[in-house]
C-alpha cells in the first residue's frame, strides 16, 4: 500500500508534481501513465525518499520510506536500469545491494536465475545490452522479496520475448498479493497488464480509476465515414444533433473526404445518409483504444474523474 | 536471450531470510563496492609503485653520491624521510582520486540512487563509505610505508647512515606518512560528496594540496611564516616525515600537530559532504 496526500514537488518555479493524492493497493497492477515530463519519475523518486517533497506526504505501508527499517523487504524499485557502476560485475552489484539489508548471497544467485542472467553474473555490466541491463534492474528490485514493486518503464529496450516475460512477471507479482506500480508511456502495454490506472499530466492527477472505466468514460466512440458529398453529410449530421470532424488518419481515394462523426451510432449515420440520398464509400465504428483515450485526456490536460462503484477514489488532495 | 521461468520461481511472499538494514550490512556493502571495481586497484597500485620508485631513486642516488659529499651535506640527509616522503607526496595524488571516486562514481553512474534506495538512512551510507575507505587506505598505505622504508634503507646500507626503526622519530615518521595518505583519501571523499563530480573533486583537491601552498609564497615573509603551519601541501609532508633535527621546520607544529591540522581540514570537508548529502536531493 502506497499512499500520497497532497504530494507536491517544485524545482525553482517549475512544478513537477502538483498536489497529487492517490492510493496504490496491493493485489492489483496499477498502471502509472503520463506523457514524457508529466512527473512520473519524480513521483517515484518522492515515494523512495530520493527527493524531498515541497509539500504533502507519501507513505509506504503507513510510514515515510526513509523511516523503513527493512526498506528492501518493503519496496523493490527499478527506476533507471542504466544507473549501475559499469565496472562492477552483475553479481557484485546485486551483492552490495543485498548486504545493506542483511540479505544473504544465496538470494543474489536466486534472482540472477529468475531473470536469466546466471551465465553472465561475473561479467562487468558495461558489456550488457539494454535488455540485459533491464533484467539486472528487475533482479535488483526482486532481491528483498518486497511487498511492493515499482517499475519505471520496465519494457524499455526489451525484445518481444522480454516484453511478454515482464507482463507475466508483473501479473504474477500482483497475483501473489503484492502492490505493483508500473509506469509506461506504451498505452497498449498498460491495456494488457494493468488493472487500475493512475494518469497524470503536467504533474496533476487526471484520472484514478479501473482500466475499463477509463475507456468507457472517455466518451470517444466515433463513427468513421468516407463520402464524395461531405458538405451534404455534415449538414445532415448537424441537423440530427451529431458533430463532425475531419478524420486525420483515414485517407481515402481521390475525391473522398474522411469524416469522424460523434454523438450518433453507425446505424443512425447510415439511415441519415439514405434519407438524404448521400452515397457512402465507407462506414465503421472506430474502437477507442486506451492510447487514444489517453492522448485525448493528456492533450488538453482536462481534469477528469471516474469513480468506479464501491471503490473510493482520492483526488487532488481535496478528498483524502 | 534465453527464455526465463517466472511466477512461482519467486518463492512466495517474504520467503527471504534476514532483511534488516544497519551499520554492519552497510559496511559489508561498501567493502563489496570498493573491492569490485578496477579503479581501486589502479589508484592503490599507482600509490605504492610511485612510493617505492621514489624510495629507490632517492636512496640509491644518495648512496651513489655519498663518497663525494661533505660531512655537512651528509649530516643534513634524513634517510627515513628520503625513503617515505615519496609515498606521502605521490601517494596523496593516487589516494585522493580513490577517495573522490568512492562517491563521485556513484553520482556519475546513477548508482547513488540505488544506494540511497536500498539504504535510505543517508548517514549510514556515507559513514560506512568513510570507514571502509579509511580502513582500505590504511591497510594499503601502512605496509607500503614500511616497505618503502626498508627498501630505501637497503639502498643506503653502503653509506652506513641507514636508519633503523628503533631510532628516535623513525617509527613515528613511517606511520605518519601512512596516516597522512589515509587522511588524504578521506579528504577526497569529502570533496567528492560536496561537488558530486569526479573531475571537479580531483581538481579542487590538487589545487588545495599543491597550488595553495605555492601561491602562499607570494605573501610577505613574516605572514608566510605565520601561515606556514596551517598550510597544506609539501610542508605538511616534510614536517610529518622528518627524523633528522636539521630538517625540522621551525615555523611549524610538531609532526602530530601538523597531522592534526590536516585531520581538521579533512573533518571539515567530510562534514560539509554529509550536510550536502542530507540536504540536497539525490
Amino acid at each position: 500500500m502506497i499512499e500520497a496526500a497532497g504530494l507536491t514537488k517544485r524545482y525553482g518555479s517549475v512544478v513537477a508534481v502538483d498536489d497529487l493524492s492517490f492510493t496504490i493497493r496491493p493485489g492489483v497492477v496499477t498502471g502509472f501513465l503520463g506523457p514524457n515530463g508529466a512527473g512520473k519519475t519524480t513521483t517515484m523518486r518522492l515515494i523512495l525518499g530520493l527527493d524531498k517533497p515541497s509539500a504533502g506526504t507519501v507513505t509506504v505501508g503507513g510510514k515515510p520510506y526513509v523511516q523503513l527499517r527493512s526498506p528492501m523487504r518493503e519496496v523493490g524499485a527499478l527506476l533507471d536500469a542504466s544507473a549501475v557502476h559499469g565496472g562492477r560485475s552483475a553479481r557484485s552489484h546485486l551483492l552490495c545491494m543485498a548486504q545493506t539489508n542483511g540479505i544473504p548471497g544465496s538470494r543474489v544467485d536466486e534472482v540472477l536465475g529468475i531473470v536469466g542472467l546466471t551465465d553472465v553474473a561475473a561479467k562487468r555490466t558495461k558489456t550488457f545490452s539494454l535488455g540485459m541491463s533491464q533484467r539486472l534492474g528487475i533482479a535488483a528490485a526482486l532481491l528483498g522479496d518486497p511487498r511492493a514493486l515499482m517499475f519505471d518503464e520496465p519494457v524499455n529496450g526489451l525484445d518481444p520475448e522480454g516484453i511478454r516475460w515482464i507482463r507475466t512477471l508483473v501479473r504474477s507479482l500482483a497475483a501473489e498479493g503484492r502492490t505493483v506500480l508500473v509506469s509506461s508511456h506504451l498505452m497498449s502495454e498498460m491495456e494488457n497488464t494493468a488493472d487500475h490506472l493512475i494518469v497524470i499530466g503536467r504533474g496533476r492527477l487526471i484520472a484514478d480509476c479501473g482500466i475499463s472505466e477509463f475507456i468507457a468514460a472517455s466518451q470517444h466512440q466515433a463513427v468513421l465515414v468516407r463520402t464524395q458529398q461531405p458538405g451534404a453529410l455534415r449538414a445532415a449530421i448537424a441537423s440530427a444533433g451529431g458533430t463532425t470532424s475531419a478524420a486525420t488518419d483515414a485517407a481515402g481515394a481521390a475525391g473522398e473526404a474522411a469524416i469522424e462523426v460523434r454523438g450518433l451510432t453507425e446505424g443512425q449515420v447510415a439511415d441519415l445518409a439514405f434519407a438524404h440520398g448521400i452515397r457512402l464509400h465507407h462506414l465503421s465504428t472506430s474502437n477507442v483504444s486506451l492510447e487514444q483515450a489517453f492522448m485525448e485526456l493528456t492533450a488538453d490536460s482536462v481534469e477528469y474523474r471516474a469513480n468506479p462503484p464501491g471503490r473510493p477514489t482520492a483526488f487532488n488532495g481535496t478528498e483524502a | 536471450m534465453a527464455a526465463v521461468a517466472t511466477g512461482g520461481a519467486l518463492g512466495g511472499v517474504l520467503a527471504v531470510p534476514g532483511g534488516r538494514a544497519g551499520l554492519a550490512g552497510a559496511i559489508r556493502s561498501e567493502f563489496t563496492k570498493i573491492r569490485s571495481v578496477r579503479s581501486t586497484y589502479v589508484s592503490i597500485g599507482v600509490m605504492v609503485l610511485a612510493g617505492i620508485t621514489w624510495a629507490v631513486v632517492f636512496c640509491a642516488g644518495t648512496a651513489a653520491h655519498w663518497a663525494h659529499m661533505s660531512a655537512q651535506t651528509r649530516g643534513g640527509i634524513d634517510p627515513t624521510q628520503n625513503s617515505v616522503i615519496g609515498l606521502a607526496l605521490l601517494g596523496q595524488l593516487g589516494i585522493v582520486v580513490l577517495g573522490a571516486l568512492t562517491i563521485t562514481s556513484e553520482y556519475s553512474t546513477g548508482m547513488i540512487r540505488t544506494s540511497l534506495t536500498v539504504l535510505p538512512r543517508r548517514g549510514l551510507v556515507y559513514g560506512s563509505k568513510a570507514l571502509v575507505l579509511g580502513a582500505v587506505g590504511l591497510a594499503a598505505s601502512l605496509p607500503a610505508s614500511f616497505l618503502c622504508f626498508f627498501i630505501g634503507q637497503r639502498f643506503l646500507a653502503s653509506t652506513h647512515a641507514a636508519a633503523t626503526l628503533s631510532q628516535p622519530g623513525v617509527l613515528r615518521a613511517v606511520i605518519g606518512a601512512a596516516l597522512l595518505v589515509t587522511l588524504t583519501g578521506l579528504f577526497g571523499l569529502g570533496l567528492g560528496a560536496v561537488l558530486r563530480n569526479t573531475a571537479g573533486a580531483i581538481t579542487a583537491a590538487y589545487g588545495f594540496l599543491f597550488l595553495i601552498p605555492e601561491l602562499a609564497r607570494a605573501l610577505p615573509t613574516p605572514w608566510f611564516d605565520d601561515a606556514l603551519r596551517w598550510l597544506p601541501g609539501g610542508w605538511f609532508v616534510n614536517q610529518i616525515t622528518y627524523t633528522n633535527p636539521e630538517s625540522n621546520m621551525p615555523h611549524m607544529f610538531f609532526p602530530a600537530g601538523e597531522l592534526l591540522v590536516f585531520a581538521g581540514y579533512t573533518a571539515a570537508l567530510l562534514l560539509a559532504g554529509a550536510v550536502t548529502l542530507y540536504r540536497r536531493d539525490a
